[in-house]
């Protein structure tokens, strides 16, 4: 098992996203005493569906952020695949999530062309692809939320399943489990981290970085917009402004779950356990009762502390700041005996 | 082409002059929009009219001014900040709340309140090396939840005596917001090449390694850019808030994204170290301009936002094509 999962449980950065699991678990069972709440597995299913809404884009920030990128481009083929999914599914959801699915197919591939193709940043590629899907989204569905007529296929994705899945999830944890098996057992993994590591030493090594770009990018694209399609099938509507809530909730669960802003470090279990950790914390938060502004605060906190904590230049500037407080130490008794 | 070899020749014979460098794809960008509007103005009637012309420089300036700022940071080689369009909201809001205090106080206050918030926010990325982008969408997170605590998520309105309408009023014809946009622009310039502070944004945003090594602090020049970017996005704040006459969260919603786009349309580089603000000034314009054009033609805000979309990935194609040959 140990192999299969190639986790270290020795090392500090292959467990932590684990820890902060474990934690944010435990703050669910302990916190809610305090305000005379109370636990039950109701809401661990809650968990597992907000893990249904966004751990596809987690994944599909995670995937891009192992590759030393940022696909900005998410927020908007989350919420266009949504649109897309309602507007086209009406007769059968199976054609409505492959349209969105197709969406999000050419929206990954027309940028992740461009971006290996010029060997640029995504950033600039994606923010102009958001504007692109956003632009698209609003013009087809006239601005509007738009409803879905059938209802039952929202039912059925979301009846719980042993208590605590539903299908929605469990579809969610399968493309998880696909994901995770195809990293594992291919070279795919490796070279996604090594791209994300250093992408023209890579090219050196004989790493295709091109098709692992565009790869990664499509994978982007249809997660987000399968992410999109399934919520607006469960919610039996479309709301084509979203914001940037998705893209703000799968960067906070890819950054606890260990994926590194600059590149080459993360695995899939990482971000499942990051997506859990937040999922459950935003449980916690809601059977406290908390308003709204104090959620954001919550959310805030979060991400400027893990952005914080895994900034590249943290540990040197401690060391720094450590050592003048030494030297300060050190000096002032000289001062004090010349007065 | 003989055009561009002349042009060539006259990139080395001003270094330093404010004068925009046009490379091959600043030329090729600047013929296409050039093409737009003698079309545009053939073929759609009301286009090239004067009152057009003024509801095209009123509509690119609260964007363009935002964007300025922006500017300054991707300069500064800290990609680009994702709230400015929520602290512009902030500010307008602030701004109608002091003018309890004077319109003198009112606009210094709301511009160093955005100072403020902003130069935090690039002392902790310069600081420590924090990605921007995530620094910058967890700020404006914050901004909203304080804001929506602080004033109970209400629309705030102006005292009823003050005086401010003349921030939104036209001078000789011409928007108040949009000769604020330009004396900026050119401010903004004149301090990025004429002063070490400048010099320093460029020389960091160029290579942050080479800056540290000549003793330039990274953390300092982060948080002077950021706070650039503040002030800027203050002044913006308090002309919005004083052309609307209120103001609430709800106005954030497009001014982050247009001004990015702004920033990139006019070629800054994403990677720092090379545009100015006077590229931002052009990219403004177009964005506006097109829009308009769009607007005539009977076109939905889907459809405008849209081809913004279109234009930003196709003028960073053009740039990143325009600049690989002289990174090798």
């Amino acid at each position: 098992v140990k192999r299969i999962l190639s986790i270290d449980w020795l090392r500090p950065r292959d467990v932590y996203p684990f820890a902060i699991l474990g934690l944010a678990a435990l703050g669910m069972v302990v916190l809610p005493r305090l305000t005379s709440g109370s636990v039950t597995l109701i809401n661990v299913y809650d968990v597992a569906q907000i893990f249904a809404d966004y751990g596809l884009i987690a994944l599909a920030i995670g995937l891009a952020m192992m590759a030393g990128e940022y696909d900005l481009s998410t927020a908007g083929a989350y919420a266009l695949g949504a649109v897309v999914a309602v507007k086209l599914g009406g007769h059968s959801p199976l054609l409505g999530l492959a349209a969105a699915l197709g969406v999000g197919l050419v929206a990954g591939f027309v940028q992740g062309g461009i971006v290996s193709r010029l060997n640029m940043s995504a950033v600039p590629v994606t923010l102009g692809g958001y504007l692109v899907l956003f632009g698209l989204n609003q013009e087809f569905a006239h601005s509007k939320t738009v409803n879905f007529e059938n209802y039952t296929i929202g039912l059925t994705l979301d009846e719980p399943i042993l208590q605590i899945f539903s299908l929605r999830s469990l579809i969610c944890l399968s493309v998880f489990a696909v994901v995770f098996l195809a990293l594992r057992f291919t070279r795919l993994g490796a070279e996604i981290r090594a791209v994300g590591g250093d992408r023209r030493a890579s090219r050196t090594a004989g790493v295709p970085v091109r098709r692992v770009l565009i790869g990664v990018l499509i994978v982007s694209g249809l997660s987000s917009t399968a992410a999109g399609a399934l919520k607006a099938f469960s919610l039996a509507s479309a709301n084509p402004d979203v914001g940037l809530t998705p893209l703000i909730f799968a960067t906070i669960a890819a950054l606890l779950g260990g994926v590194s802003l600059t590149g080459g470090r993360g695995s899939v279990l990482g971000i499942l356990a990051g997506v859990l950790s937040y999922a459950t914390l935003q449980e916690t938060l809601a059977i406290i009762g908390v308003e709204e502004w104090q959620s954001q605060l919550t959310t805030a906190s979060l991400l400027l502390l893990v952005a914080a904590l895994t900034a590249p230049h943290l540990k040197r500037e401690l060391t720094a700041l450590r050592t003048r407080l030494r030297v300060r130490l050190a000096a002032a008794p000289v001062v004090a005996g010349k007065e | 082409m003989s055009e561009s070899g002349s042009v060539l020749t006259e990139r080395d014979a001003w270094p330093r002059l404010g004068i925009p460098r046009m490379s091959l794809s600043g030329a090729t960008i600047v013929g296409i929009f050039a093409l737009i509007v003698i079309i545009g103005s053939v073929t759609t009637t009301g286009f090239a009219t004067v009152e057009n012309l003024k509801a095209i420089l009123q509509s690119s300036a609260f964007v363009g001014i935002i964007a300025v700022g922006m500017t300054v940071i991707m300069l500064s080689g800290n990609v680009f900040s994702m709230s400015l369009g929520t602290t512009a909201a902030v500010t307008a809001i602030t701004f109608l709340w002091a003018l309890e205090f004077g319109i003198a106080a009112a606009i210094v206050l709301t511009i160093l309140f955005g100072l403020g918030i902003c130069a935090v926010q690039g002392w902790i990325v310069g600081w420590l090396g924090a990605n921007p982008i995530i620094v910058t969408i967890a700020a404006g997170v914050l901004q909203a939840g304080v804001t929506q605590k602080v004033s109970g998520g209400t629309t705030i309105y102006p005292p009823p005596d003050a005086s401010y309408s003349w921030l939104a009023n036209r001078v000789g014809g011409i928007p108040f917001p949009f000769i604020v946009f330009v004396a900026l622009t050119i401010v903004v310039d004149a301090v990025l090449r004429g002063t070490s502070f400048g010099r320093a944004i460029y020389a960091v945003g160029e290579n942050k390694r080479a800056a540290r090594a000549a003793a330039i602090s990274i953390a300092a020049v982060a948080a002077g850019a950021f706070a650039v970017a503040g002030a800027c996005t203050g002044i913006a704040g308090a002309l919005i808030g004083a052309t609307n006459g209120n103001a609430s969260l709800f106005i954030e919603s497009t001014y982050t994204f247009d001004a990015i786009a702004a920033v990139l349309v006019g070629g800054t580089a994403v990677t720092g170290g090379r545009g100015s603000a006077g590229r931002t000034l052009f990219g403004a314009i177009v964005i506006a301009t097109i829009s308009s054009l769009l607007l005539l033609r009977g076109y939905s805000t889907g459809i405008q936002i849209f081809v913004k979309g279109l234009i930003v990935v196709a003028v960073v194609v053009l740039v990143q094509l325009g600049s690989r040959g002289r990174d090798r």
